[in-house]
């Protein structure tokens, strides 16, 4: 099939769309997505068939099925899932209206936003390289477009070439751009863009998840003193009913009416909370709040809870106190609370009483539990192996490397075995004090999951396997870096008894994730906080140096590229013109200048007309030259003699 | 050469190029401008939207993703000056036309380096398209409409491109010293030779015979007779003989003088005449004929051949 | 190669005093198995330079004088009516030997300077139908007397590329025009010459003439000259492809006569204004200054 240019470029411009939109077939309705192939596909036929091009009657109706099926599926345009579909449609529409070059611009720049709003679903290093991929060959399109001329592969190594050209600039302006945080008034809609931080239940993994992200969750400025690290616990939701895999908040809901009364002892912390926006009611109050504002109410469980939208921006003044005593339980509750999926395992069974779990006194249970954890070969991990089976146990016995979700979870399970009351709180711990602002900062990667246990006496208590495992998750902030470095975030599944056949897989796996690990950390969590603390590592510290940095760099590589690009291979000059040359240079030094349309043999007999004091030589390195240059049978021994002359001659 | 200031920043640069010249001119940094096209500021649109886009989802890939852009759109400036840089242009010949047809000017387009140079633009009064494949040499043909009689000097050729991305148009104005011959627009209507003077053709020069038939003075030999010979010619004893259908063939060439004078034309004023005058010229040289030529101040003595066709037009075109 | 062309060369210049330049290039353009164009004057030489040559050459020679009025058939020939066999019989015409002079070949209308010139391009002549080879060698040696001259066709640019070279002979220099005012009758002179050259020596020689080296180098610098005539402003219109190869065997021929093997730069120089002078039209009309641009600007190297 003979395609001519326009049709080549068209068929190049579909291809591009169609792989751009191919992976939004994973979150786009059905019937846009399908509107859309259709338009595509339709389009395709058309670079053979151009008489079944609709008319604008045509265009107009699809239009209004286009507006019709998107308000249908969103009611609204505004908003990523929206916004992406009516950006894809109009791709689609516009493509059957091809009439002159600036169509075909405008349908690049829009797959160029399509491009863009896939990141909005996917930030893997994958789609990064596809997408990456797909832009080459969108700019190959430009490429053919502007160079009218057909040649496919010659147009995609154009492309590539000027993508990779402009890598530099961008890493640099990637690095340098200065981040501002959007303010939320900008966001379209708040249900696609506020936090999503801690779940309503507790997975293995489920805060692993967060331990990665920068993100801010709240803000805390205190009145008064500023409670230590190791007392920086933000109570979130409690989770006290379990399928042995998964926990959730115990469904008896009179637990929320049935309000203790709580004795508060200890230090007394004043503050101001300061929520971002979030997509659940949940007030994160530092254990254990005792005054609270109207807009907020405390359940049974302690936890503080919105009554408003908590998609906006809001200010709690709050106090706390350290020491608390919540009292006796209810029955259900202490039902609740001991309540395990199924008979506890003969492993099990062994386990807490060798940790003299049925004997001993709580506080001393507790005590061996936690040094068990310390002193057997548990691992504390970001990263912990996947345990789908039975997680606990997996995790006691087998893996023995987990986050703090699997520490608390199992240390309730043994708890509630040995017949103590116990339950799973999730949070944050920690935050780190923003000196310029004088808050804490609380972000995503400070989730935390904690265990409660109720004592006589002393009421719900508060224990934290992590702290006896990982004591500088507590007591200092998070520091993912540090994490990193003292290998307490590992990549590895850690399993000794993967066979060495398996193991160059295992390695392969481990640089996958290795990559993968640094692709999240530094490229798609490089925010405002990590810029500027990378930044300033870099002796970058406010927005006039960096500024500075900017242009210096950009310049440093526009010369660089300036230069790789304009340096012209100059076409290879036989080696007897270059010494002919030489000895010309030579004579013109001392004012005997070859005309342009002098041959050697005339311009010799002029030179020793000139200077018979050098005629001999002229005279030689002439006829050696004239034999190289024109005669049939090269003989090297000339060339080598010309050489010789050529050095030795002086004019 | 270095340029003051104030040359170097004078609009006309930028439109109508530096001065005229007859020399080679090697495009450089001097020569070559580059500007955003409208495109191209699209593209920049393009470039903010994606910028708020990931301003407002705080979104990392989409940042990398626009700065990607803003860099490819950076980059593809040197790319557009690599696209004219190096080139030398010198002009070629320019044809001379009749008054109203266009002036062909040919450009020589040397390509000295090992690029290639796509879609590259030359535009005088059109638009010439073309592409130089790595150390190529081409000439084009650009053309301009010409109006008056008379010298027409070249107007600024404008070589651009837009190559590789189309968001920057490069491009050079270059004036040449290139200037082509317009003669006078031949009248349509005919109107038959004047009547020439036999005396004073034979007194201009006697070694030629006035003889007005053609074709009918020496014999010289027999062809095979084809339709529309004369039948006067035939060879009817060959055919008598039965030895087929011959004609006679006569040589010799009809030497007929012609004498075109100015003040012989009709015309109502000197374009007309002259009009006239370099219509009649091109008849008799189509015609084969002997012409001389008298316009005031300028006589030409009775020719034929393309030199002195050219000769006689130059004559009406400078009038 | 030398003790062959040399004696030719001198008993030559022994007949024409003074022109061993114009002899040598007339010789050049025979060993290429060009045709020769000589524009002067009458009286300056160009017939006994022809015969001169034919006689040294052991060629048939055949001078035809071009008038106003010859007609094509009175140089080709003609068919005659035989009456006794009863057909027509092709009698050749002076056209049909070895070596032609076509005097003062633009007198005549441009018909029989057809005539002429497309049996030089092709070596054979056909008359109604009958294709009649010419015979070999085949060299024409034309005269033209310069075109500002009364009562003359200049030949036009498309004829002008058949002739390999142009040359012009110009007066003898005083010594040389002594020698010719106290001497003998030439063409008693042309009598008593013998043989130089055999034609099968002439054709063996004109073998050897293709077979000289021409590097890339010199081909480079060849190309270079036929593209500043195309580009430049000095010349209507450049050299023609024809016009290349002329050069380069021209060049070849002359290279051969120095007794070298292989062409140089120079060689090309030699035979450039004689080789381009005609075909290039600009402001000059002899052939030095014609070529004087391209001989300065065109760099050598």
């Amino acid at each position: 099939m003979v395609l001519d240019v326009n049709q080549r470029i068209l068929v190049f411009l579909l291809v591009s769309i169609g792989l751009i939109t191919l992976p939004h077939i994973n979150h786009m309705p059905m019937t846009v997505f399908s509107f859309f192939s259709l338009l595509l596909i339709w389009r395709f036929v058309c670079v053979w068939k151009t008489n079944y091009l609709p008319n604008k009657i045509i265009i107009l109706l699809l239009v209004i099925v286009a507006v019709v099926l998107l308000y249908t599926q969103h009611k609204g345009f505004l908003g990523r899932d929206a916004g992406t579909n009516l950006f894809v449609t109009a791709l689609g529409l516009k493509l059957l209206e091809i009439k002159k070059e600036r169509d075909l611009y405008l349908i690049s720049y829009l797959a160029f936003i399509v491009a863009s709003t896939q990141f909005l679903y996917q930030q893997s290093i994958l789609m990064a390289g596809y997408i990456l991929f797909v832009c080459c060959v969108l700019i190959a399109t430009l490429v053919s477009i502007n160079s009218q001329k057909a040649a496919t592969v010659s147009a995609l190594k154009t492309a590539t070439l000027i993508i990779f050209q402009a890598l530099p600039i961008s890493i640099v302006l990637f690095v340098l751009f200065p981040r501002v945080e959007a303010p939320r008034w900008m966001l379209f809609n708040h249900q696609n863009t506020a936090i999503s931080g801690l779940s309503d239940s507790l997975e293995p993994g489920s805060i692993s998840r967060l331990g990665l992200s920068d993100e801010l969750v709240f803000r805390v400025k205190f009145a008064g003193k500023i409670p230590p690290p190791n007392q920086r616990y933000w109570r979130g939701p409690v989770f006290s009913w379990t399928n042995g895999k998964r926990w959730t908040e115990s469904k008896n809901l009179f637990f929320k009416k049935n309000q203790h009364k709580v004795t508060y002892t200890g230090e007394s912390y004043q503050y101001t909370l300061m929520m971002e926006p979030q997509d659940k009611r949940w007030v994160f109050a530092l254990d254990m709040p005792s005054l609270y504002p109207d807009s907020v109410t405390k359940n049974a469980l302690y936890q503080l809870i919105n009554k408003d939208n908590p998609g906006k921006r809001a200010a709690y003044k709050i106090t706390s106190f350290s020491q608390y005593n919540t009292g006796d339980i209810t029955k259900t509750e202490r039902k609740d609370n001991l309540q395990l999926p199924s008979d506890p395992s003969e492993k099990i069974i062994h386990l807490v009483t060798q940790l003299q779990g049925f004997e001993a006194p709580a506080e001393r249970f507790i005590q061996s539990v936690l040094s068990h954890f310390k002193n057997e070969n548990f691992y504390y991990t970001l990263t912990p192996p996947l345990m789908e089976e039975n997680p606990i146990e997996t995790f006691l016995f087998d893996t023995r490397y987990g986050f703090c979700s699997h520490y608390a979870t199992a240390f309730v399970y043994l708890m509630r075995v040995a017949g103590l009351p116990a339950r799973v709180v999730a949070g944050y711990q920690g935050g780190e004090h923003n000196k310029v602002g004088g808050f804490l900062e609380v972000r995503q990667a400070n989730a935390h999951a904690w265990a409660e246990v109720w004592l006589k006496n002393k009421g719900w208590t508060r224990f934290d396997p992590t702290a006896a495992i990982a004591p500088e998750r507590v007591e200092q902030d998070v520091n993912i870096d540090l994490q990193i470095a003292t290998g307490l975030v590992n990549f590895s599944p850690a399993n000794i008894n993967v066979s060495r056949a398996l193991s160059w897989m295992k390695s392969a796996k481990q640089l996958w994730s290795g990559i993968d690990y640094s692709w999240q950390r530094w490229v798609i969590n490089y925010s405002t906080v990590n810029q500027s603390k990378f930044l300033s590592s870099l002796g970058i510290n406010n927005i006039s140096s960096m500024v500075q940095w900017l242009v210096a760099s950009i310049a440093l590589i526009t010369c660089i590229l300036a230069w790789t690009i304009f340096k012209t291979r100059q076409t290879k000059i036989a080696e007897e013109l270059i010494l002919y040359q030489r000895y010309c240079k030579k004579l013109a030094r001392a004012g005997v200048y070859k005309k342009a349309g002098e041959t050697a043999i005339n311009f010799s007999i002029r030179v020793q007309h000139l200077r018979p004091d050098i005629a001999e030589e002229v005279k030689k390195i002439t006829a050696i030259y004239i034999r190289l240059r024109y005669e049939q049978n090269l003989a090297k021994e000339d060339f080598i003699l010309l050489k010789n002359k050529v050095a030795s001659f002086k004019a | 050469m270095s340029l003051s200031l104030k040359q170097r920043f004078h609009r006309s640069r930028f439109i109508k190029g530096e001065k005229a010249t007859d020399k080679s001119i090697t495009l450089s940094h001097r020569r070559i401008f580059i500007l955003p096209t409208q495109r191209g500021l699209g593209f920049v649109i393009l470039i903010t939207l994606l910028l708020l886009i990931a301003f407002v989802y705080n979104n990392n890939m989409v940042y990398l993703l626009a700065f990607i852009l803003a860099s490819v759109f950076f980059v593809t400036i040197l790319h557009s000056f690599k696209s004219l840089a190096g080139l030398v242009l010198t002009q070629g010949h320019s044809q001379a036309v009749f008054s109203g047809e266009a002036a062909g000017f040919d450009i020589v387009i040397n390509n000295p380096n090992n690029v290639q140079r796509f879609n590259l633009q030359a535009s005088l009064d059109r638009t010439v398209n073309f592409t130089l494949v790595e150390q190529e040499k081409k000439s084009i043909t650009l053309y301009a409409v010409t109006q008056q009689r008379g010298w027409h000097n070249i107007d600024t050729v404008t070589l651009s491109s837009t190559y590789p991305l189309g968001l920057f148009r490069a491009w050079s104005p270059l004036r040449f010293a290139a200037k082509t011959l317009v003669y006078p627009k031949p009248n349509i209507e005919e109107i038959p030779f004047p009547e020439t003077e036999v005396d004073q053709a034979q007194e201009q020069s006697p070694t030629l015979a006035n003889k007005k038939t053609k074709g009918s003075d020496d014999f010289y030999g027999l062809k095979e007779y084809q339709a529309g010979d004369p039948i006067k010619h035939i060879h009817w004893k060959a055919f008598a003989k039965g030895q087929g259908l011959f004609s006679k063939q006569y040589g010799g060439e009809s030497l007929v003088e012609l004498w075109l004078n100015y003040d012989q034309t009709p015309g109502n004023n000197d374009e007309q005449r002259l009009s006239q005058l370099c219509r009649w010229v091109i008849d008799a040289e189509n015609a084969g004929l002997l012409y001389g030529f008298t316009i005031p101040g300028v006589k030409l003595e009775p020719g034929y051949g393309k030199a002195h066709y050219e000769k006689c037009l130059q004559a009406l075109a400078l009038f | 190669m030398e003790n062959v062309l040399k004696p030719l060369l001198d008993s030559a210049n022994s007949i024409i005093l003074g022109k061993e330049q114009q002899l040598k290039l007339a010789v050049c353009c025979l060993l290429a198995k060009g045709h020769l164009l000589i524009e002067d004057i009458p009286g300056v030489g160009k017939t006994t330079l022809s015969h001169t040559l034919a006689r040294l050459l052991g060629l048939n020679y055949q001078r035809i004088q071009f008038t106003s009025d010859i007609l094509p058939a009175d140089i080709i020939g003609a068919s005659i009516f035989d009456v006794e066999n009863a057909r027509f019989e092709f009698h050749p015409g002076p056209l049909f030997n070895q070596m032609i002079l076509a005097d003062e070949i633009n007198r005549s209308t441009p018909k029989a300077q057809s005539a002429l010139l497309e049996a030089m391009e092709e070596h054979q002549v056909t008359v109604e139908g009958k294709t009649y080879d010419l015979p070999r060698p085949f060299f024409v040696i034309a005269t033209q007397n310069p075109s500002h001259q009364i009562g003359t066709f200049p030949l036009p640019e498309s004829q002008l590329d058949r002739f390999l070279m142009r040359i012009e002979l110009g007066y003898p220099d005083k010594r040389a025009e002594r020698k010719l005012l106290v001497g003998r009758h030439r063409y008693s002179l042309i009598e008593e010459l013998s043989v130089q050259l055999e034609p099968k020596q002439l054709a063996n020689i004109q073998q050897q003439v293709t077979e000289v080296h021409a590097s890339s180098a010199l081909l480079d610098y060849l190309q270079d000259l036929i593209a500043y005539t195309r580009e430049s402003t000095d010349y209507h219109c450049g050299l023609s492809p024809r016009a290349g190869l002329a050069l380069l065997t021209a060049a070849k021929a002359w290279t051969y006569m120095d007794g070298r093997n292989a062409v140089l730069p120079d060689d090309i120089q030699a035979v450039l204004p004689s080789v381009a002078g005609h075909r290039l039209r600009s402001g000059s009309t002899d052939s030095d200054s014609i070529v004087a641009p391209l001989l300065n600007n065109v760099a050598v190297s």
